[in-house]
Order: C-alpha cells, then structure tokens, then sequence
C-alpha cells in the first residue's frame, strides 16, 4: 500500500483516538452534570449562568424557579429557600433578554416545579435574535438533543475543565489545583451551588454599594454623550409585541404553576435620569409599564408584585452600586416582601404602585450637592 | 457555511472530494462543473440570496473578458469595454458595500436623515478583485480565452470564496484544466489534511481562545492601561491566527483537490520593517494591490514624492476596501504613513554600522510590531472615537489594575507571542512551494514524517474539539 495512504488512515485513527478520549472524559466527569449529578468526582459550577443553567436544570432538586436579570443575579438560594420556605433553583442570567428568561424557564419548568419567582425589568423586552442564533447559550443542551449532547461531549473547553475537575478530586492534588483554579482560565470554579454568582464573603458591601457610587453611574448615564442611550428605549407596540411572544405565552401555558412577578426597586435616580434626559422614555416606560400589570391580572396564576415606589428603599442611595443594582441587604428585604405578600398589585387597582411612582418621580429633585 | 463546522467538515468536504474524483472518469469537464455547482452550494449555505448576484458577476465579467479578448475591437473601444467592465464591478461592490456609508456621511453633513440598508454580500470584495485583476489582464493580452466552468470555477472556487486568498486567473485556470489535479494523489490529500488541522487549530484553538480577552480593551467603559494594552495585543494575535487559520484551511482543503493556492500569510509578526510586513501580511491582497493599483498608479518611476502620494492613495483604498466606514480609512492611512517613513529611511536615513546592524534590527522589529499593534486598534475599533480613547489608555500608565486577572492575561498574551515570533509557520513545516507546485517533498525520506503525521493529526483533533456554534472568521465581513 501507499506509504500515503497509510499514513492518512494513521492521521485519521489517531484524530479518532483523541476526539474520542475527550469525550469519553467529558462523558464520565460530566462536568456540567447534565448526565447524572456529580458523585465520582467534586462537584463544580461555572458563573457563566447561560452555560450552567442547562446542566443546574437536569441536575438539582427544586420546587420553585428563580429567574431574572442582573438585578436577581446575587440572590443566595439558602435564603430563598429559607424566607419563602421552598426549595428553589436561581436561574437568573445577567443582561439576560425575555427570549433567554422564557426560553430557560420552558426548559425547567419540564422538571415541573410549583412556582416561578421572576424578576422582570421592562428592557428585557426587545427584539433579539432567534435562540439558535445566540452564541452565549447553547439552546441544543438545553433540549437535550443529539446536536447539544454532541456539541457538550465534543467540546475541548468540557473536556479541559473536566481534566480540572478530575485533578482536583486526587485528594493529594486537591490543594495544589485548588490553589491554581482561577475563572480566568477555568470556567468551573465554584463549591457549591449556594455561592454561584453571589457576593464573596470577604467582598466590602459599604464599598460596592454606596450613594457616591449611585450619584457617580447617574452622572455618567445622563452625560449628553451617553444620554442617547436613554433615548433610544421607546418602542412601546416591540416591547407589548415581545411580552406577549414570551412572557404571555409562557404563563399561559403553564396554568397549574404560580408566577410571583416582581418589578424591582430601582434607585429613583433611574427614574429621575429618565425624566430629565428623554421624557419620551419615561412615557414609553410608564405606558408599557401599564400594559404589562393589567395584562397579567388576566392570569389567576400570577400573583404582581411591584416594588418600584418603595421609598425607603428607592430614595436611600446607599443601598446601590449604581444607579438600579441593590445591595444584598435588599435582596433579602426582596424575599420578606414576598413572603408577606407585601406590595402585591391588587386585581381591581393594577397600576396603583405605578401611579405611586409616577408622583415620586415628578416630585424629586436632586440637590445641588448631589449633582 | 464555515470551514469549523462539523457540517462542513465530516459532510460537505468529503462528499465534494469523493463526486470530484468520481466524475474525473466521465472526462475533464464534468469535475470541474462538480466543483463550481459544490461551490455555489457552499456559498448558498448562508447566502443563498446573493447567489443570483454571484452568477450575474460572473456573467457580466466573462462576457466583458470574451470582447477584450476577441481582439476584434481596436484600441479606443476596447478601452471603453475595460473601463465599462471594471466601472461594473466597483459600481456593485459600491452599492453593496459603501452605499450604506456614504449616505451616513451626507446625513452628517448635510443633516439629513436618509436610510440606506443593504445587506453585504459575504465575499462580494474578494470576488469582484479576482475578476477586475481577470478583465484588466484581459485588456493588457495576458489572459488565453477560457472556457465559461473553468472561469466560474475561478470566481467560485469555495475554498476561496469568502475570504480569500485573492486568486489571479493565471494560476488557477491552468490547474482547473490539468488533467493531473482530477487524478486523487493520496500524497497531496494527506498534505492537505494536516494543513487543514493546523488552520482548524489555529482558528478554534488559538483565535477563537483569545477572543475574550479583545473585550478588556474594546467592550468596556474605562479600561486601565495593562487592560487596554491585553485587549489590543489579544486582537493583534486573534486577527492573524482567525485569518492565518483560515488561509491554511484554504489550501489544505484545495491541495486535496490537487489544485495548489498561492499563500496568504509568511509569519508577519516576525516583520522588522513595514515593508517587509506587507510582505507577509495578506500577501494576496498587497500583490494584487501593488500590480493593479500601485504600479498603475505610476508606482516609484515619476520621482520621490510621487511615489508616497501613490503609496498613500493605494493604502487608503486599501483600507477602505476591508470595510466602509472611517476607522478602516484611518488604519490604512497609519499604514500608508508607515510606509512612506519607511521608504524615507531606507532612501535618506543614516547607514547602520555593522556592529550595530544585530541591536538596529531588534529595534527596528519591535518598532514595526508597536505600529502595527496601534493601527490594529483603528481596524477593530467601532468608531475613531472609540479607536482613539483605547490608544489614550494604551498611553496612560497612571492607572494599573494588573492583579492575578491580568497577571494570567498577560502569560496567555506571552504564549501567543511566542507561538507567532518563534514557531515555524506551516509552509515552513511542510515544505509548500505554491511556485513549484510542490509539497512536503522531504517527506518521504524524513525521520520526522511520524511526528508531522500524529502532531498534523492532534492539531485536527483539538481543532475539531475546539469547534464552537457560531465563530465566524473575522475576514467573512470584508
């Protein structure tokens, strides 16, 4: 035979040997557990809540769903389960869209949970591409599909972090490889499930959320340069559009599960840039605004809750890092809230809250020396 | 469809390659019709709605070469056939590429909201080059008269087809029409196999790796001056192992079908001056450039001072022609400088003694590296604003984060470095010589054949591990 031809059949097997190792070692140390949940080697979870969410989803035990943006983003589910009395799983995505949210959701609420805690901003409904189309989520391991298995067992970045993993459960390699676990180079770089994206105990709270900071973001997001930004948020018929697309359709859906929707306090600084840079937005935002809380009172398995107007919190600027993230200490108030029932939007009256806010809104103004 | 795609790679290629061979048996025309239909296939795959202004293009050119070719026009006519022909071309490639940007530039001058949205056609840049090289050879009575699938087989050629390299008709047709390349020669699929993994890793495993780091300078609001520095060196090494990566894919990929591709890449970063890094960098682009733009232009024969006009014009358009919008324009006026200065010192600087000849061309390599690094901020950059504000926190050490984040950046940075400064490129490793149509010649009688046949196989296999949804090449949006 050709020295050639042998030597392709080498090429070929020996390409073989090693796509195949990769995913034999993806297979066993499942890294994302989306196989079975981690008992031979440490269990180990990645920020990146896009990618982790799919293997959380098929992996942990939960009656309740937790899901929203950045601003859900801290939440510890030991304090979830712990106020709310559940057992709940955090699926919250930063910058996520309504398209990501609802498409996450539809796949965990497969595991058929009682209850979904949502925290919605009103940005989360725009246009974005198809799910397929997003690069940052891989929506074929989400289904559990060939394609997504495939992708998830052929994946050298799996198979790189599985290596990790693997070292680190060799108890006599376990501290060196702890030590050298940097999210830098390796995606899996948390304990427990409890601390995925939440503050590190050794993080100074005082110095992240602070009124200087707040009033900081405020000036920086009106700045004329910037402030186009603000500007552009005004297609009301997209967002009505897109709502519907998502959260609607969801909802309707899903009669026999409860959604606890949440409008979170934003600083009234984000509320007030608004007013002062695109009165347009504002008007947009209070229009949709509006919409979405008497829409969803159609639905008797959605219990409103807006905490948009609760002034102790929304006018003390210390309890953000800017001018809509709040501190931890107001994820818990959060969680209080809704266990209480607290600021609940009432069937009969759905934009009293929104009214509320609207007359804060009119009446603050910001002091020179903030300014 | 992507050359780092399992579709591509364990479908579409070895299903072209086996119906390439097996239509050889029905005589010479059939596998070249093969491989044209296979490259309109591949190129519909995501733009199937250009396929129609593909054709036309191929149309419009080959009839346009057939009248200058027929020598029964005399000189005047045939002048205005040519500059019909390539007036076509670029009134195309203008509509579809730059119509978008020259409104936005009359809306921001004279204040009007006019809104143009066209859709680029992927490789509308490369293909109407190729032809435009074809019609003014055509004109010049370089070009022998080629059958219409031979010629649509060179416009289309899929391995080239979207980003490249350039081809010029000389090269490519007379291969499409050997009967040598219709022959399978285990010898040159096994050569382009390995290229192929090496390409494949370097775009999975190198560019697409080092991708995230680009954001540090380009995708925050106040990056640090090590911050900014990570994120323009991370896109200096992305942009040359995505677009040297798929160069290599290219002609693995062709040298399969026997047919060899002129190369595009000779380690650029090892460059000591800009001349030299034009040399090397994109060299399909910058010949074609220097004999149908430069040299027309006039080139050095009417004195010094046009000869950096002429460098400064063929740049500009150089870089207007990777994309419409300024920042391209700025990046291909910082190169046209380079140049100019370059030219300048050679022609005027002082000569370096002999002692000194080793610490000058250190200096002078690192020198070419730094300019080349800030004119890639204006090529990455989505605005001159942008471009400038990272280029104001390259120059402000004042602020500097580097803690263990960056410490690790900055080793990855390193490593990268190290891989384009000191490793051998692949044409080195395999011995391609596109001139003499060989390849890997020493193969044979060379003990190292193991390590090139299992090394080629685990650049493949941690290329096709490294295969992400969706990673483009950065070159598909020129």
């Amino acid at each position: 035979m050709d020295k050639s031809i042998k030597d392709i059949f080498h090429f070929l097997c020996a390409s073989l040997l090693v796509v195949v190792t990769a995913a034999a070692l993806n297979f066993v140390v499942d890294p994302l557990q989306i196989f079975r949940p981690a008992r031979l080697f440490t269990a180990m979870y990645s920020q990146d809540s896009r990618l982790q969410d799919a293997g959380l989803i098929r992996s942990q035990d939960f009656d309740t769903v937790f899901m929203g943006t950045s601003l859900a983003i801290q939440f510890r589910q030991s304090d979830i389960d712990r106020i709310l009395g559940v057992k709940s799983l955090k699926l919250a995505m930063i910058g996520s869209s309504s398209r990501e949210q609802a498409f996450v959701l539809a796949a965990a609420l497969t595991r058929q949970p009682r209850r979904v805690i949502w925290e919605v901003d009103d940005w989360i409904f725009h246009d974005t591409p198809e799910i397929d189309a997003n690069t940052h989520l891989p929506a074929d391991l989400y289904r559990g599909n060939a394609r997504g298995i495939a992708g998830y067992l052929l994946s050298g970045t799996v198979a790189r972090e599985a290596a990790w993993i693997m070292a680190r459960s060799i108890r006599p390699l376990e501290p060196a490889v702890a030590r050298l676990t940097s999210e830098v180079l390796f995606k899996f770089s948390v304990f427990r499930v409890d601390d995925i994206n939440t503050l590190q105990a050794n993080e100074d709270v005082g110095a992240t959320y602070n009124s200087k900071r707040a009033i900081a973001a405020f000036k920086y997001i009106t700045d004329p340069v910037r402030a186009k930004y603000l500007k552009d948020d005004t297609d009301y018929d997209m967002k009505v559009r897109v709502f519907e697309r998502d959260a609607i359709t969801l909802i309707a859906a899903n009669p026999d599960v409860t959604f606890d929707i949440y409008l979170p306090p934003y600083s009234i600084l984000q509320w007030v840039a608004l007013r002062d840079t695109s009165s347009e937005t504002l008007k947009s935002v209070y229009a949709f605004s509006a919409y979405f809380c008497r829409r969803l009172m159609d639905f008797p398995n959605v219990r409103l809750f807006d905490f948009r107007s609760v002034r102790d919190v929304t006018h003390d600027l210390n309890n953000y890092s800017d001018v809509i993230h709040h501190s931890p200490a107001v994820d818990l108030k959060i969680l209080s809230w809704l266990a209480e029932g607290k600021y609940r939007v009432d069937r009969a009256q759905p934009t009293v809250y929104l009214d509320r806010l609207t007359s804060q809104v009119e009446s603050y103004r910001i002091e020179d020396k903030k300014r | 469809m992507l050359f780092n795609s399992y579709s591509f790679i364990f479908a579409f290629l070895p299903v072209v390659l086996l119906g390439y061979f097996a239509a050889s048996r029905l005589g010479k025309l059939a596998p070249v019709i093969w491989l044209a239909l296979a490259s309109l296939v591949f190129y519909s795959f995501s733009n199937w709605q250009f396929v129609a202004l593909l054709l036309a293009s191929i149309g419009f050119n080959y009839l346009i070469g057939w009248l200058l070719i027929s020598h029964h026009l005399r000189a005047g006519p045939r002048l205005a056939v040519l500059s019909a022909g390539v007036a076509g071309d670029l009134f195309a490639l203008g509509i579809f590429k730059y119509a978008g940007f020259l409104v936005a530039n009359f809306n921001a001058v004279f204040s009007t909201s006019l809104a143009v949205n066209i859709l680029l056609p992927v490789g509308i840049s490369f293909y109407t080059f190729t032809q435009i090289a074809f019609l003014v050879d055509a004109y010049r009575g370089k070009v022998a008269r080629y059958a219409l699938p031979h010629y649509a087989l060179f416009v289309t050629y899929f391995p080239h087809l979207i980003a490249g390299p350039i081809l010029h008709h000389r090269d490519m047709i007379p291969q499409f029409e050997s009967s040598d390349s219709k022959r399978p020669s285990p010898h040159l699929i096994l050569c382009g196999l390995i290229i192929f993994g090496v390409g494949l890793f370097k775009k999975t495993g190198l560019a697409d790796g080092i991708q995230s780091l680009v954001a540090l300078a380009f995708n925050q609001a106040a990056p640090s001056f090590d911050q900014a520095w990570i994120g323009a060196l991370a896109y200096t090494f992305q942009l040359y192992f995505d677009f040297s990566g798929y160069s290599d894919m290219a002609i693995g990929i062709s040298l399969m079908f026997g047919i060899f591709l002129p190369l595009n890449f000779n380690s650029p970063y090892k460059a000591a001056s800009i001349i030299d890094f034009w040399r090397r960098w994109h060299m399909s682009l910058s010949q074609f450039l220097r004999d149908y733009l430069y040299i027309p232009l006039g080139g050095n024969r009417h004195g010094a001072l046009l000869r950096y006009v002429n460098l400064m014009i063929t740049m500009l358009l150089g870089g207007l022609w990777h994309g419409a919008a300024w920042t391209f324009v700025a990046w291909g006026a910082l190169h046209g400088v380079y140049l100019c200065i370059n030219h300048a010192w050679i022609n005027y600087g002082p000569p370096i003694p002999r002692l000194l000849a080793r610490p000058a061309r250190i200096v002078a390599f690192l020198l070419t590296f730094l300019a080349v690094v800030i004119a890639w901020v204006f090529f990455r950059a989505d605005s001159l604003t942008s471009a400038l504000f990272v280029l104001s926190k390259m120059a402000d050490p004042g602020q500097i984060v580097f803690g263990h984040t960056e410490m690790i950046q900055g080793a990855l940075i390193a490593i990268y470095a190290a891989i384009a400064w000191l490793a051998p490129n692949t044409q080195a490793i395999m011995g391609y010589d596109h001139k003499n149509r060989r390849v890997g010649e020493n193969f044979g009688a060379w003990r190292l054949r193991p390590w090139l046949v299992y090394g080629g196989a685990l650049a493949f296999a941690f290329g096709i591990l490294g295969i992400q949804q969706h990673s483009e090449f950065i070159y598909f949006r020129f």
